[in-house]
């Protein structure tokens, strides 16, 4: 786990900006018969105006995750500012603001104390501001809707007319936070930001950016990974109307596939130059191309699948706590399954795209990336811009799931834009997004665990094997990563456990995908317990909550400890929401699973039919949540909602292949994810305590598929054991 | 090139391009109403789904020559100031989470329910089938979609 926030990002985004920018600025008044409100900038993330508008800085990229709605909530509440006065400013990149990712269920842990303390202390010299004014001691001040107020007398003055005085006063070193109990806004149900340009059509994405002079394009990449570039036939693209030109992209030309250990660069392939994307996709498909493949490996699925299988045998020892030969040799039984997960794709909705102006003084991006520091730096070494060239805006971006940590697609954009000389927006076909995404890793993984007569576990052995997103990018040189962390769940609570890693190189490219390596091992993991509950025939609950023990801290890595008591009082919870304990009728079954991810603790029922067809329905889930003190309800739901509709998809649905080193899926089609019909009922709570925020976009994915498979077994007697479930024939 | 004349949110508007573009690329790019979106660009997905002759079409595979004949609406001309009634259930209920695939989500909605206010959940899952939400908002769109009709019968 990454400690919260770096020193020096604190330092610099709760201290004043620059003594320049203290002056207040006029903005320009709409209504021209009223004053224009003077703007007072108290730091890089607040501003006030005489006006009483509040604005804040949304730091990170949103992704529908809703940072930018959330992360200014916290400012606004130290601060104490009225919410309905407060408008809310997305930065564009900016290194002041460090870590400014959207990642790993991360933005709420950064940031947490970090907006505290941004919030706090310029509140702080608001009620210092209004001591003098009030003649009132510092301490019997606070804030609270846009105010200063003066509790015994009831006396109050608006933020609006302290600027002047405040904006003297240095904020302070050290502030004091709010209570919890005295919250007004963090913990309400806020509807989002830009909620009326989400619904009107207003909003507008990467996809939707427009400069004058630009052009639009379309790639054509080598459908093969890790192939070559190509000799082309482009007679019948020029003749369709509007294409402008065709132009080469060689990454061999830019430092290969990969610019740097785990960043991937951009994919061999052509693009089409038009006066509007149609013009360009018409264009692109028009082209006859012989593609140069002699690289690569040409591989398929099925036989990356053979090959892990067989790496299960020639493993690196990740974890070792205890000794696990004895523990095998002493157990009254040891029990062995094998689980295996497919590459998945990420498809968010909005199609990779990219706006750049490449001018001479500056390279000017309007990019739907996760990651703009990775941009950045792609930009720096493909092109040798120095940081200060370089301009990156942070539009709203249609969903990531892990696929806009990679910013190949932009570095194609920033080559045509160099290469034409004017801005040019990308588009990528869905086509050459299934096909040329970062897949999630698809992976075999080996349980053995070994028991006492009574069926309590002494040993646990997982061993996983795969090609790794952190090093199936290159082929020579780098150091092998691991699929499997040292934490991984039960590592702590077995005496001897040892978790293995078996690695394969391929030309797959692989990725971040939604909560990264847990939705593969938690299928693994949660599925092998609920098999071995049913071996002892034991309820898979009670049989959890043993294996769990007494609530206590577990160490697990370092300073990292897993509080199991967390993880109980959620288990014990989902138990009575789902009623689990009643009887479900013939065909049905409810399955289990629960977990910690991101610092939260989530555990899931889901219950399922069949009917003799095999067909499963989705009866209802389940979900119970501890991720600490919940920002926002309304987002906070959202996200659980989403998080365990993506579990369920990929489990049902979700699969990637590859066949002659090309991947086979292309479009919704063949790619498919669930839709409306298919939304089963979802009853979620939350656990109310006062611990910090956790995250919460990711962790209420890995348990569904799990809970899922270990409700259809309970429903028909069939284990699953390897995804997705659409290819296992089902039948009562 | 051609050159057509659309009626798009009541007002004309006049474009050149090819007889086979489709609806979609002339509202985004030749007309920059950006509101409309682009997802898959086979019917697959519901993202570019706008109103035509008051009917929710795909307009990604609805060739400009083929759309000459009657009103097309979109998002951006649903309502003068978002105040339809499939969209004040939206804002009611938070509905957006990336918001990408909503506009599509809602001009279906809205075609939906100006012929039938009385709907089931069945009824709502059959008529927005063709719409994928990777965010995974169904739920709330399904409850957005119930408060509308509420909100017309009054
Ligand atoms: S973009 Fe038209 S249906 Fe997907
Ligand atoms: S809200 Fe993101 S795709 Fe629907």
């Amino acid at each position: 786990m990454k400690s919260t926030v770096d020193r020096r990002t604190f330092i610099k985004l709760t201290t004043a900006a620059s003594g320049a920018l203290l002056v207040g600025v006029y903005l320009q008044s709409c209504e021209s018969d009223k004053p224009p409100a003077m703007v007072h900038t108290f730091s890089p993330l607040i501003k006030i105006d005489t006006d009483g508008w509040v604005t804040l800085i949304a730091k990170n990229p949103e992704i529908g995750q809703g940072v930018k709605t959330s992360l200014p909530m916290i400012l606004a509440e130290e601060l104490g500012a009225a919410w309905n006065k407060v408008k809310v400013v997305q930065a564009d990149y900016d290194e002041i603001y460090e870590e400014q990712w959207a990642g790993g269920s991360y933005a709420i842990i950064l940031n947490w104390d970090l907006m505290r303390t941004a919030g706090a202390k310029v509140r702080q010299v608001l009620i210092q501001a209004a001591s003098k004014k009030m003649n009132k001691a510092v301490s019997e001040l606070s804030t609270a809707n846009g105010e200063v107020r003066h509790l015994k007398s009831g006396d109050a003055l608006p933020f609006e007319a302290l600027l002047t005085e405040a904006t003297q006063i240095p904020l302070p070193e050290e502030v004091e936070f709010k209570p919890l109990d005295a919250f007004e806004i963090v913990g309400k149900h806020v509807p989002q930001v830009d909620l009326d340009t989400l619904v009107n059509g207003g909003m507008r994405y990467s996809i939707d950016i427009k400069l004058p002079e630009m052009v639009y394009a379309t790639v054509l990449k080598n459908p093969v990974h890790n192939g070559g570039t190509g000799t082309w036939d482009d007679t019948a693209t020029r003749a369709v109307n509007g294409v402008i030109d065709i132009v080469e992209l060689n990454n061999k030309a830019y430092g290969g596939r990969l610019i740097g250990p785990n960043s991937p660069n951009f994919v061999n392939g052509i693009a089409v130059v038009a006066n509007t994307t149609w013009a360009a996709f018409k264009g692109a498909e028009k082209l006859k191309v012989v593609w140069d493949n002699d690289g690569a490996q040409r591989e398929s699925s099925d036989g990356l699948m053979e090959r892990f299988r067989a790496q299960l045998d020639h493993t690196t020892v990740e974890r070792k706590d205890g000794d696990i030969t004895q523990a095998q040799r002493n157990a009254a039984s040891n029990y062995e399954a094998v689980y295996e997960v497919p590459f998945l794709a990420h498809v968010p909705m909005e199609p990779m795209n990219c706006t750049v102006d490449f001018r001479e003084d500056l390279c000017e991006v309007w990019a739907p990336t996760q990651n703009p520091e990775a941009l950045q730096q792609g930009l720096i070494k493909l092109f040798g811009l120095q940081p200060e060239q370089i301009k990156i805006h942070l539009p709203r971006i249609g969903g990531g799931f892990g696929r806009r940590y990679y910013v190949d697609y932009a570095m194609d954009t920033a080559i045509l834009s160099k290469k034409m000389g004017r801005p040019v927006k990308l588009t990528w076909t869905r086509e050459e997004d299934i096909k040329h995404d970062w897949y999630r890793p698809a992976s075999v993984h080996k349980m053995t665990a070994s028991m006492d007569g009574n069926g309590k576990v002494s040993g646990w052995r997982h061993i996983l094997a795969n090609a790794s997103r952190k090093t199936s990018l290159g082929r020579d040189g780098r150091p092998a990563g691991t699929e499997i962390d040292e934490y991984e769940f039960p590592a702590g609570f077995i005496a001897n456990l040892q978790l293995e890693y078996g690695h394969v190189i391929s030309d797959v490219p692989l990725g971040q995908w939604r909560a990264v390596g847990h939705s593969a091992t938690a299928f693994a993991v949660h599925s092998f317990l609920d098999e071995l509950a049913f071996l002892n025939k034991r309820d898979p609950i009670d049989y959890f909550l043993e294996f769990l023990g007494p609530a206590r801290m577990v160490p697990v890595v370092d300073e990292y400890a897993f509080d199991a008591g967390r993880l109980i009082a959620v288990v014990e919870k989902v138990r009575q929401l789902s009623n689990w304990d009643s009887s479900l009728p013939k065909g049905q079954g409810r399955g289990f699973a629960a977990r910690k991810g991101a610092g939260s603790f989530i555990a899931e029922v889901i219950t399922v039919s069949t009917d003799k067809n095999g067909k499963v329905k989705i009866l209802g889930v389940d979900a119970v949540v501890d991720c600490g003190v919940v920002i926002n309800p309304s987002g906070a739901r959202a996200q659980v909602e989403g998080a365990i509709l993506d579990g369920l998809s990929a489990a049902l649905y979700g699969e990637i292949t590859v066949k002659d080193g090309a991947t086979v899926q292309s479009n919704f089609h063949d790619y498919r994810w669930m839709r409306m019909g298919e939304m089963p009922e979802m009853r979620i709570e939350f656990i109310e305590n006062d611990l910090p925020p956790r995250g919460l976009g990711e962790p209420p994915l890995p348990p569904a598929a799990p809970a899922l498979a270990n409700a259809i077994f309970a429903a028909t007697g069939q284990r699953i054991r390897k995804l997705p479930i659409k290819n296992v024939e089902l039948g009562t | 090139m051609p050159s057509y004349t659309l009626r798009i949110n009541n007002v004309k508007k006049t474009v050149s391009t090819d007889p086979d573009t489709p609806l979609l690329w002339v509202l985004r790019d030749l007309l920059d109403l950006t509101g409309t979106k682009f997802g898959c660009g086979k019917g697959l997905c519901g993202a570019c789904t706008v109103q035509y002759k008051g009917n929710p079409v795909r307009s990604c595979t609805l060739a400009i020559s083929s759309a000459l004949e009657g009103d097309i609406l979109t998002i951006e001309g649903l309502s003068p100031k978002e105040d339809h009634p499939v969209q004040r259930a939206w804002v009611e209920l938070d509905v957006p989470q990336c918001g990408y695939c909503q506009s599509g989500q809602i001009m279906e909605a809205a075609a939906l329910l100006s012929k039938n206010e009385n709907l089931t959940d069945n009824d709502i899952n059959a008529a927005m089938e063709g719409h994928i939400c990777r965010c995974g908002t169904y739920s709330r769109i399904r409850k957005a979609i119930h408060l509308a009709a509420g909100k017309l019968e009054k």
